[in-house]
């Protein structure tokens, strides 16, 4: 109720507005490195360079987003009508890959939500950040043994 | 409070938009140094996001599947929670599980990354109590739960990021950098010469 009173107050729908179908082509990343700035950039926390810790962390639940072409992240919730977002396979599956997807898009406190239908297109890896970051974190690879 | 003191506290509100308000009054976060980071502490409702958005509700939250959020008391706004208190590669959603559909009390950072246009303020959490209760939960369940579902790696050296099964079977099919065996071998050569 009180919820409710405040975002009433607030001039907000408690639930958000219709759902919006997009298309969109983007890199499964770890959304956690990215937006925090935890181990740098974002443009070192993506792609090869990143892909260790992005199996990590979505082994480890955090949210997998979608990091559209044109900077815009949007947060996977569902994929296929998989709900497992909190560590599941699929999120594994995917890390670091670049899918093409469609899915219901929820807009929410400045917060972009995806609930894939169809992932339409995966390329896989394509974005040799190693290439220029080498990995990160650092130890992301451990030093071969003697 | 009653209701009328509750409306006028968002009208309040209006003045400034959902996110922007200063919660980190009595807050004893731990900083981490994050980008944007500022405390926070709110009261709010456990809830299964796919449920809060869009009606698609699953019993016990999805028996922790899901992602799960924190709808703030305070101004109604659906705070996404990315982070536990782990520094482990751990999200949130499995601490958060026990307390599902209930009214809490969080303590936490919140991240805003001034480098990423339009990123949205998001939010790692600490700390979390039932409303009312005297005893913080810190929101280190995460990896306890991994070694419950992981007996046998009990005795293996290393942290649980460095043995797990699903991640480990992932780097032996297609490499730490995902590209393969080849591009990683060349890359292993390079960086530890």
């Amino acid at each position: 109720m009180k919820r409710l009173i405040a975002a009433a107050a607030l001039g907000l729908a408690p639930m958000s507005a219709v759902a919006e179908t997009i298309t969109v082509t983007g890199e499964a990343i770890d959304t956690w490195c990215y937006f925090s700035g935890v181990m740098g950039g974002p443009e070192a926390v993506v792609g090869t360079a990143h892909h260790t810790c992005a199996l990590w962390c979505a082994a480890g639940g955090i949210p997998v987003g979608l990091l559209a072409e044109d900077g815009t992240v949007y947060m996977v919730l569902k994929i296929e009508g998989d709900d497992h977002a909190n560590g599941g396979d699929r999120m594994l599956e995917i890390a670091s890959h670049q899918l093409t997807a469609t899915g219901d898009l929820h807009v929410r406190d400045g917060v972009n939500y995806l609930i894939v239908n169809e992932v339409v297109a995966d390329a896989g890896i394509v974005n040799l950040s190693h290439e220029e970051w080498d990995v990160t974190p650092s130890f992301a690879i451990p030093e071969p043994k003697e | 409070m009653r209701p009328a003191n509750l409306i006028a506290a968002a009208l309040v509100a209006l003045a400034a938009p959902a996110h922007a308000a200063d919660f980190s009054e009595g807050s004893e976060a731990k900083e981490w140094g994050l980008a944007g980071e500022e405390k926070a502490r709110f009261a709010a409702k456990v809830v299964d996001v796919l449920c809060e958005l869009g009606g698609d509700c699953a019993a016990n939250c999805g028996d922790n599947r899901r992602q799960l959020g924190l709808l703030r008391d305070a101004d109604g706004a659906l705070v996404y929670v990315l982070k536990n208190r782990q520094a482990a590669f751990t999200g949130a959603a499995t601490d958060l599980y026990p307390f599902c559909g209930k009214d809490v009390e969080v303590d936490g950072v919140t991240v805003q990354n001034e480098d990423i246009p339009g990123a949205p303020k998001l939010y790692m959490v600490q700390l979390i109590r039932e409303q009312g209760a005297a005893e913080w939960t810190k929101t280190s369940r995460w990896t306890k739960e991994w070694s419950k579902a992981n007996p046998d790696l009990k005795k293996v050296k290393g942290p649980w990021f460095r043995k797990d099964p699903r991640v480990t079977a992932a780097i032996e099919a297609d490499g730490y950098l995902g590209l393969g065996a080849e591009a990683d071998a060349a890359f292993i050569e390079y960086y530890f010469e």
